[in-house]
């Protein structure tokens, strides 16, 4: 039996009569070439997602982090080998970070990173068959918000479903914290948060408001946000 | 032959907790009557070089007994489990790294097999790792008299002529893996085949009844 839009989908369901535009159909995780024509076969549990004229995709539950070409990550330096650093981004393998892909840098003059530092990059390429490799440049060869992140801030590490949640323009939780609390923000769609504000009491308090957040319905959220602002 | 009426051919109450470990991407606890087991699957993640392959993920499967360590038994079971996730995941999604199950047995009293090799499915599953199709695993027993007994308990099992473990896709109820012991002829295999069949539509049920939950708290 085909499954259609909206549905609670398992893996070898099929989806048949699939909407194109130009005989393109766009597909997102989750979801491969079947055999027949015109069909598409389900690989992960969870809800299948249409979005006009021809993009599918199934959203489900995901706990490790898979690279994706153009996600901003935050990750930790694990190893320093001449001009090139090796950075823990929570995949199967460690990230590769020139030090030349900084905003001024040069081979004279590199930014001082040492083991344990934290840094907000960009996936540059990530291949499955290669080593993934990182940028803390936009295409102008301008840092942004990327770079290195200052060791006062605190790192955790959140649900990978929590983060969507959480970048989400509707959502209101950082929003609400915003109000209450002054601090800054660096999320990776790697799982990883680094967070800082003026003490550490605030850090800590953030923490565990995000903590909390993560375990309660987006809802349950909206809802206490409202009833704080 | 119906599979609800007879009470010979009733399956035990199957039962589960997911995400009960943090530290595992997917983990389960499964009971299937009083036999239990944990689950855990980590992946895809490093890899060592010796085991790299460069066209797919390694899979590597433990299986831990109640206590000490793994017997050859236990080694039978490991390598039946890793057959069937390696036919079920699509591995050449995750080159280079390798997805890693781990089977802890809590209790064992009969059809511990069946209950790992659900408990895996279970586990891969809950870990978002991409796979080709579901499996679900049901044991059947044939006593001297000739009877059927689906998804028999030790003491059954221990006495019966013959014991059947049979895993099937969701897709097209294909065989995935069969592993039979005892002496029976055609006939009594076709009709165990059949029968554990019919009781693996209860489980893929409950996959996706147990699953929906899950993802409707959390996504």
């Amino acid at each position: 039996m085909p499954a259609t839009v909206g549905d609670f989908v398992v893996p070898g369901d099929v989806i048949a009569d699939l909407n194109s535009l130009n005989g393109v159909t766009l597909t997102g995780p989750g979801l491969h070439s079947h055999e027949e024509h015109n069909c598409l076969l389900v690989t992960r549990a969870g809800t299948l997602c249409f979005k006009s004229p021809n993009i599918y995709w199934v959203e489900g539950l995901q706990k490790r982090y898979y690279p994706k070409k153009g996600d901003l990550v935050v990750g930790i330096v694990t190893k320093k080998a001449g001009n090139i650093m090796k950075v823990d981004i929570g995949s199967s393998e460690l990230a590769c970070l020139p030090l030349l892909a900084f905003e001024g840098a040069t081979k004279k003059q590199k930014p001082d990173l040492q083991v344990g530092d934290v840094v907000y990059a960009r996936l540059l390429s990530a291949h499955r068959e290669m080593e993934s490799e990182l940028v803390c440049v936009d295409s102008y060869y301008k840092a942004g918000k990327l770079g290195p992140l200052s060791s006062d801030g605190f790192v955790m590490t959140i649900n990978l479903n929590f983060v969507n949640r959480l970048l989400d323009f509707n959502c209101p939780l950082l929003h609400t914290l915003g109000k209450k609390y002054v601090f800054e923000v660096a999320i990776g769609m790697n799982g990883k948060v680094w967070i800082n504000s003026h003490n550490v009491n605030d850090t800590l308090n953030l923490m565990i408001a995000l903590l909390a957040a993560e375990q309660e319905s987006i809802d349950n959220v909206t809802k206490v946000c409202r009833q704080l602002m | 032959m119906n599979v609800i009426d007879d009470n010979n051919l009733l399956m035990r109450k199957v039962n589960c907790k997911l995400d009960i470990l943090s530290r595992p991407d997917g983990s389960v606890l499964l009971s299937q009557g009083d036999t239990v087991v944990i689950a855990g699957v980590y992946g895809p993640i490093e890899v060592k070089t010796q085991k790299m392959l460069i066209n797919k993920a390694s899979v590597e499967t433990f299986y831990r007994p109640k206590s000490g360590t793994p017997g050859i038994g236990d080694r039978l079971y490991e390598s039946i489990i890793q057959n069937i996730c390696e036919t079920s995941l699509v591995s050449a999604l995750y080159p280079r790294s390798s997805i890693v199950v781990i089977i802890q047995e809590m209790q064992n009293y009969g059809g511990i097999i069946s209950c790992a090799v659900n408990a895996c499915c279970f586990a891969l599953l809950n870990s978002g790792i991409d796979m080709k199709f579901l499996v679900a695993s049901a044991s059947c027993a044939l006593d001297d008299k000739g009877v059927f007994h689906l998804d028999p308990d030790k003491l059954l099992s221990d006495k019966a002529k013959a014991n059947f473990v049979f895993v099937f896709d969701n897709i097209a109820k294909r065989i995935i893996a069969s592993h039979t012991s005892g002496s029976f002829n055609l006939a009594q295999y076709e009709e165990a085949l059949e029968l554990c069949k019919k009781a693996c539509d209860a489980i893929f049920d409950f996959y996706k009844t147990k699953m929906k939950n899950e993802i409707a708290n959390k996504v």
